[in-house]
């Protein structure tokens, strides 16, 4: 069976906007400060010879320091960026960098829930979650209603399906943001950062959630999180991106044990918390 | 490619190069813009249902809020043409032109021109605001993981509801201005009995726009307003979608949105005045 998800030799740069004060103090310069300067393009390498495959049904957490480009993998894979060079493979098939794009990518049922939710802010949570069923025409008005009222029932954001976004706390926005890429049924289902902001205890509800998406429906998932005990309690694996590239996927319990240093680095705080209890 | 480059004739490589060139520049992303919208609308993921609600919704927002202020501006400033013509044309002896001079400022001319300026200055910035606040939001980027196509979703409906409501703003515009400010024109000239120094009746203010009123100011009523709406939508989804998740870029956004709009605005009046050129050339022809 083809893999849900390759990349090989994946390469991302981005080019800066550095801006230099004028080189030389003319007259302009001393008028009107530094309102004329001259900007400068600088290449900044991000990611580098990244290469990952995933298994169907397989889940995966991303984790590593912040700022080192995970959220930047994910946009990649969803299409959201075009990468500089690299291949990647979904569900088998190899698409071409002039086709690689989130409405090409969405279209071989990958979804996408964004680090803060990004639900449209002018529709109720019903409509939202109704929207992409409604816009590709997945079934009549009542069979959507349906669908609907499952996932939210099902991310227990029912009692809120009338409310407007911006009347909702973080938590639930996320959960909301889970319900609507479920109803597309995803077979590959990327998450950026799914239990930030969540307390321990839809923390702790979520999480069987993701493992019975992963169970029941077969969705192989991304996780990039930097709660990386979560690894642990969905017994997936765990990849860093450390030094522009992913390591090898390993168990959380591997990882724990491990000597290198980054690994040693964010265990810390794990091991002395276990330690404790 | 390379074997399509080899292909072409000199003469094909250079509209080769200007047209690479034109769709570089700022009005060529437009024209860009404008002609992926009117593709979206034939899309496979048409949904006419939903498509006529968010129509309906954004003639509301874009044309109906804004009528009171319309109004106003249209009433009083229907009033001022006409005091201003009747009392200037009758002392220098044109008395008779004034149904023309109302036709060319207000149907003609200011009529659409002030609509589209005060739609672009409430709705176009509107609209700017709103994409480029979901665009800070990831929300432009949740719609395309999702399959949705922003210009499909967002910048289809808007175009056709702005230029419905900018249609319909100008008609209302230049009825309103004529007969509202003949009313109040009228109630001027009752208070202020003989001092003004305007005669002042229906009669002869209908009979003589009437008169002036040709078929290219009915062929102007329809394509201004289709022109100017296409612009101010356009521009305003434009800069909007521009923003990329950048907060500093939203108050620029914004105010382009209705700056250039009204460049664009003007610079097409301008062009379409040409067609009236050549009507005139075509009437001296007739009197020689």
């Amino acid at each position: 069976m083809a893999e849900a998800l390759r990349i090989e030799n994946l390469n991302f740069s981005i080019y800066e906007n550095v801006r230099t004060p004028a080189a030389k103090g003319g007259v302009i310069s001393k008028v009107f400060g530094n309102t004329f300067r001259s900007s400068s393009l600088t290449h900044r390498q991000i990611l580098k010879d990244i290469n990952m495959s995933l298994h169907p049904g397989e889940t995966v957490c991303i984790g590593g320091p912040s700022g080192q480009g995970k959220s930047l993998l994910l946009r990649l894979i969803a299409g959201l960026e075009k990468p500089d060079s690299g291949s990647l493979f979904y569900f088998g098939e190899y698409i071409p960098r002039e086709k690689h794009s989130a409405l090409q990518i969405a279209l071989r049922q990958v979804g996408l829930v964004l680090q803060n939710g990004a639900l449209i802010s002018n529709l109720t949570v019903r409509d939202n979650v109704a929207l992409p069923l409604r816009y590709h025409r997945r079934g009549t008005e009542k069979e959507i209603a349906e669908k609907v009222g499952m996932a939210l029932d099902l991310m227990r954001v029912s009692s809120v399906a009338s409310n407007f976004p911006h009347t909702l706390s973080a938590g639930m926005l996320k959960r909301v943001a889970i319900a609507r890429s479920w109803v597309m049924d995803p077979k590959l289902l990327l998450m950026d950062e799914p239990t930030a902001g969540l307390d321990n205890y839809n923390r702790r509800n979520l999480l069987p959630l993701i493992d019975n998406m992963r169970s029941l429906f077969q969705t192989t998932i991304v996780i990039v999180t930097h709660d990386l005990r979560m690894a642990d309690e969905l017994d997936s694996n765990l990849i860093f991106l450390h030094d522009k590239t992913l390591t090898e996927p390993h168990s959380f319990d591997y990882w724990m044990q491990s000597k290198e240093v980054f690994a040693v680095q964010l265990f810390r705080d794990l091991q002395k918390r276990d330690g404790l209890y | 490619m390379e074997n399509e480059k080899s292909t072409l004739s000199p003469i094909g490589k250079i509209f080769d190069w200007l047209g690479k060139a034109f769709l570089k520049t700022t009005p060529g992303k437009l024209f860009a813009l404008f002609v992926k919208t009117i593709l979206s609308f034939f899309s496979a993921n048409r949904n006419f249902r939903t498509d006529f609600r968010n129509v309906v919704l954004q003639t509301f927002f874009t044309g109906v809020e804004i009528f009171p202020i319309l109004f106003v501006v249209a009433s009083l400033f229907g009033t001022v043409v006409i005091v201003e013509t009747m009392s200037i044309m009758s002392k220098v002896g044109f008395a008779n032109v004034v149904g023309n001079v109302l036709v060319v400022t207000v149907v003609r001319e200011l009529g659409p021109i002030f609509t589209a300026f005060l739609i672009a200055g409430r709705s176009g910035s509107a609209l700017a605001t709103m994409i480029g606040n979901m665009q800070i939001n990831s929300e432009i980027d949740a719609l395309s993981s999702m399959g949705i196509s922003p210009i499909r979703y967002l910048v289809m409906p808007s175009l056709l509801g702005g230029v419905i409501a900018v249609f319909i703003m100008s008609i209302c515009f230049c009825v309103s201005s004529l007969g509202m400010g003949y009313l109040i024109s009228k109630i001027f000239v009752m208070v202020a009995g003989q001092t003004m120094n305007v005669q002042l009746t229906w009669n002869y203010l209908y009979t003589s726009l009437v008169d002036a009123l040709t078929f290219t100011d009915f062929v102007m009523i329809v394509l201004k307003p289709l022109v100017f709406g296409i612009i101010i939508v356009i521009n305003a989804c434009y800069q909007g979608l521009r923003v990329e998740r950048d907060f500093r870029n939203l108050p620029k956004a914004t105010s382009r949105s209705v700056i250039f709009s009204f460049l664009y605005i003007v610079i097409a009046d301008a062009m379409l005045s040409v067609f009236f050129i050549f009507q005139y050339l075509g009437e001296i022809s007739k009197i020689i």
